[in-house]
């Protein structure tokens, strides 16, 4: 038995391919239906191309090999003989489930980035407004500013427009930095198509959109909209404002890698720094037959995803590669690498914090407070410096902000941050809160 | 940079009680960390600063020196580290006696130890389970952020004229004819006739550096955190279990429970020690146990969840005494280590030890049971 | 069959469709604040709205910290924004 962490694309392509080859998978997964954060279990979606889920959902409900534990949050894993158990939360009570194989595609989630105002309510991130949308069918305000940088900006701002609120759309990269990646958009000729369909969409919707900009503000209903540099930083400030009850904002994704990294699985850094697991040819990880697949290898969308699930779900069945399927993956990654050239996110963001800006919204760490530890109390990293402040102590465990908080503290120390401490960031012992009753009881049987 | 009177290698509270001391005393202080300030076991201490887990005996005593020094700490650096004599509580599951005992020889020594009954007890501890019936409180156990703590107390040292250099490992203690003379670090060389090896559990290594020989070896300490939870837990509050397992050499993992709430709302549930080299692994079977009595503790505390889980490594050497005092063969070095999970309480006192015997002046209690010269002695 | 549910918030008495996070229904009645910080008495909405932030947990049937964007609103149930 094979299981799989996460129903995402990732996950849903490695059950549909190791159970053609014969294989009994387990897919488990959070939520209550299988898609993940992006599909979500929708078949009809208002992203392009997003219908070709239906065949992978099916797949998962109709496959006799394939089983599917949904609403299962998994909070620890741990080596037992030659495979692997890992120990979830479902409903109040924890079980395990064990298997000598594992796959795990544990997705990602927005990056965000302080700015003044960004606590209030009303700021939230694309996924957010998303999954209030797709999931549960709520449009999240009726003016929304959607804000950030990155091509999945489009698919949320259609969604929401569609839906009857109107939207414009910051963004704060140039489309002219596709011209960086011409070999990457020959290669990959389906993305035109799907240009030109949130294009139309636009125009369409009366969607604003702006380029070379970035919300840097939010106060009684009004963002502020300043002009940005490339890196972030504030070319013109506060050129103008625009009224918002929602601010949809986001800057790429970070890989959930929590889990993988319970398991001991070699972490490494993304070209943009961003924590990511190690994988070789086939999707393995450094750990034995541990294979990973998705977000977690890397950022690059549905179609990279769908391609390494593939990929992961032979391999760990035991069957040959096709140098077609490499070559696809090739050609995806050469995309999500794309993507990182057009879509960067320097540290100029840090021009826009006020001295009172939260960082840290579990704790309610300001900036001033951060930057002071470094200052006063001899903080040289994020880890000393939130020994001293709290931050990205609380409930999230630094998900949100311990990026962030390295990025001030090299900021305030000019060091640039280095390669062990963004790599210890994203080390957490324990995979989801567990209630101190269910983990002293410990697993029945 | 002007030639220091001494060099504290070490930025943990241990190292950063002694340079203080010393500056206090009027000597110019180097203060040399391999990493940042708190970067070692200091940054995984839960703050302890108590008197109730000693028993009568040249520990309990410097417990309880430490201890006033603490709070005179407080007065000379300023209320920056969160230090509050909130009291300890100590229970008893089964049989009282030793618990009672102990409290009866402290009390002989100096200690406030108040044994309470039932009423009194759930008084002070509203969320004890009720099986508890007796228990002793010792108002004098304290507690306080030991990161913090070392950050301030290093700052006062450089507004009065110290010094101190981080990412600097050293490489090399300088000896000639068995005097100190110095340090060669990662950061270039630093020359003093005082060096105090304030390292923890990596002291052995500073001594074998200078020729000479320290058997200081870490112990594995979990610490487990919770999510921001309602004021349930008034005190440190523990089983009389961890007085016992403190002062045990067995390798093998025992665990017994501290639960203490904190400010920022969260609950700390630690102590389980066992001793595995600088193993870092996690183990699920511990985190059980430690919820398990806690929550057997505190019932409450069943739908409170545990949030993350840390580890620190505690130095300690074979009799279980900290190792404070002159190297028995290298003259002008001085160690100041060992404190196992009692460092942070114990830092002062022993950093007034240190400064005393420096400068040649009598101290507030005969230091040989603290001395390296020990281990030298045994061996023969 | 009727796939509205009622639940209580604060005491007063909401509707939402079955299937739906705590977080949607409030927000879909116009009840964007789910709870004030800690330290800064700041109200908080939903953020991330994936249960990774924790920004929008509220005590539901007497526990605290339980993520509104994750939980599903079931009848009667009784959330409150209090720590």
């Amino acid at each position: 038995m094979i299981i799989v962490v996460g129903a995402g694309p990732a996950g849903l392509a490695a059950a549909k391919s190791a159970a053609s080859k014969g294989c009994h998978v387990t897919v488990i997964d959070s939520q209550a239906r299988g898609g993940g954060q992006y599909w979500r279990h929708q078949t009809e979606v208002y992203g392009y191309k997003s219908n070709r889920s239906a065949d992978y959902l099916n797949e998962l409900q109709q496959n006799k090999l394939i089983t599917h534990i949904t609403g299962a949050q998994v909070w620890s894993a741990e080596k037992l003989g030659d495979g692997y158990q890992l120990n979830y939360l479902q409903g109040g009570v924890e079980k395990k489930i064990s298997a000598q194989k594992i796959i795990l595609t544990t997705g990602a989630y927005d990056r965000t980035l302080p700015f003044p105002g960004w606590t209030t309510s009303g700021v939230m991130t694309p996924g957010g407004a998303q999954s209030l949308l797709k999931g549960h069918g709520v449009v999240a305000g009726k003016t929304i500013v959607v804000s950030g940088t990155g091509p999945f900006l489009l698919p949320v701002a259609t969604a929401l427009a569609t839906n009857g609120a109107r939207v414009e759309i910051i963004e704060a990269q140039s489309p002219l930095r596709w011209a960086l990646s011409p070999l990457a958009l020959l290669l990959n000729p389906g993305k035109f198509p799907e240009l030109i369909h949130y294009a139309s969409a636009i125009l369409r919707l009366k969607i604003k959109v702006s380029f070379g900009s970035a919300v840097t503000g939010y106060n009684d209903g009004e963002v502020d909209i300043s002009k940005v540099r490339s890196n972030l930083s504030i070319r013109k400030k506060n050129v103008r404002s625009a009224p918002a009850d929602v601010v949809a904002t986001g800057w790429g994704f970070l890989p959930d890698v929590t889990l993988g990294g319970i398991l001991g699985c070699a972490q490494t850094l993304d070209r943009d720094e961003t924590v990511i697991f190690a994988v070789d040819r086939e999707q393995r990880a450094n750990v034995q037959n541990i294979w990973i697949a998705g977000e977690a290898t890397g950022i690059g969308g549905a179609d990279l995803a769908l391609v390494e699930g593939a990929i992961a779900g032979l391999s760990a069945a035991g069957s040959k590669i096709s140098v077609a399927l490499i070559w696809k993956r090739f050609t995806k990654r050469l995309f999500a690498r794309a993507l990182q050239r057009s879509y960067p996110v320097g540290a100029g963001w840090q021009e826009w914090l006020a001295d009172e800006t939260v960082i840290c919204r579990c704790e309610e760490v300001s900036c001033q407070e951060i930057i002071e530890s470094v200052q006063e109390l001899g903080a040289e990293d994020a880890r000393t410096s939130k020994l001293f402040t709290r931050a990205g102590m609380g409930l999230c465990q630094g998900r949100v902000c311990s990026r962030n908080v390295s990025d001030i503290v090299a900021g305030t120390t000019k060091c640039a941050v280095s390669r062990n401490e963004r790599l210890a960031a994203s080390n957490r012992p324990i995979a989801a809160p567990i209630s101190l009753g269910v983990l002293g009881d410990g697993i029945a049987g | 940079m002007k030639s220091p009177d001494a060099i504290v290698i070490g930025a943990g509270i241990v190292g950063a009680s002694c340079a203080l001391s010393l500056t206090n005393a009027g000597l110019n202080v180097l203060i040399i960390d391999r990493g940042s300030v708190s970067s070692g076991t200091t940054g995984a201490g839960e703050g302890n600063i108590l008197v109730s887990d000693k028993e009568p005996g040249p520990e309990l005593t410097l417990a309880l020196r430490s201890r006033d020094l603490w709070f005179e700490m407080q007065e000379d650096v300023g209320d920056y580290f969160e230090l509050e004599a909130k009291g300890g509580v100590v229970v008893a599951r089964h049989d009282d006696s030793a618990l009672l005992n102990l409290a009866y020889h402290q009390r002989e020594h100096g200690v406030d130890a108040r044994v309470v009954g039932q009423a009194e007890l759930h008084n002070l501890e509203p969320y004890l389970h009720p099986e508890f019936h007796s228990g002793v409180f010792y108002p004098q156990d304290a507690q306080c952020q030991p990161m913090l703590a070392a950050a301030h107390l290093i700052r006062t040292v450089i507004s009065r004229g110290g010094q101190f250099v981080s990412q600097a490992k050293v490489t090399e203690v300088l000896v000639k004819d068995s005097q100190v003379y110095g340090i060669q670090t990662s950061k270039g060389k630093f020359l003093a006739p005082v060096v105090v090896n304030a390292t923890g559990t990596w002291a052995g290594e500073i001594a074998r550096m200078a020729g000479s020989d320290l058997p200081i070896a870490p112990r594995r300490g979990f610490i487990l955190v919770t999510e921001p939870a309602p004021q349930y837990i008034f005190h440190k509050v523990y089983d009389s279990d961890y007085v016992v397992n403190v002062a045990s050499s067995d390798a093998d993992l025992q665990t017994s429970t501290v639960v203490e709430g904190t400010r920022s709302g969260t609950i700390l549930i630690g102590a389980s020690r066992e001793r595995v080299g600088f193993d870092g692994s996690k183990n699920i079977e511990i985190l059980r146990k430690l919820a398990a009595q806690a929550t057997s503790l505190f019932p409450v505390l069943r739908d409170v969840q545990l949030l993350r889980a840390y580890h620190g490594f505690r130095p300690y050497a074979p009799d279980h005494l900290p190792v404070v005092g002159e190297d028995a063969q290298v003259k002008g070095l001085w160690h100041s280590a060992g404190h196992e999970g009692a460092g942070i309480g114990l830092a002062p006192g022993s950093a007034a030890l240190i400064t005393d015997e420096i400068l040649g002046r009598p101290s507030f209690m005969d230091a040989s049971a603290f001395s390296p010269a020990r281990f030298a002695m045994a061996k023969v | 069959m009727s796939n509205d549910i009622s639940f209580f918030f604060n005491g007063e008495k909401f509707t939402g469709t079955k299937g739906q996070s705590i977080a949607a229904a409030l927000i879909a009645n116009g009840q964007r604040e789910l709870r004030r910080t800690r330290f800064g008495e700041e109200p908080r909405s939903i953020f991330c709205g994936i249960g990774i932030c924790f920004d929008c947990v509220v005590t539901i049937d007497g526990v605290a910290n339980q993520r509104a964007c994750l939980i599903e609103i079931s009848s009667d149930m009784k959330v409150e924004s209090s720590l």
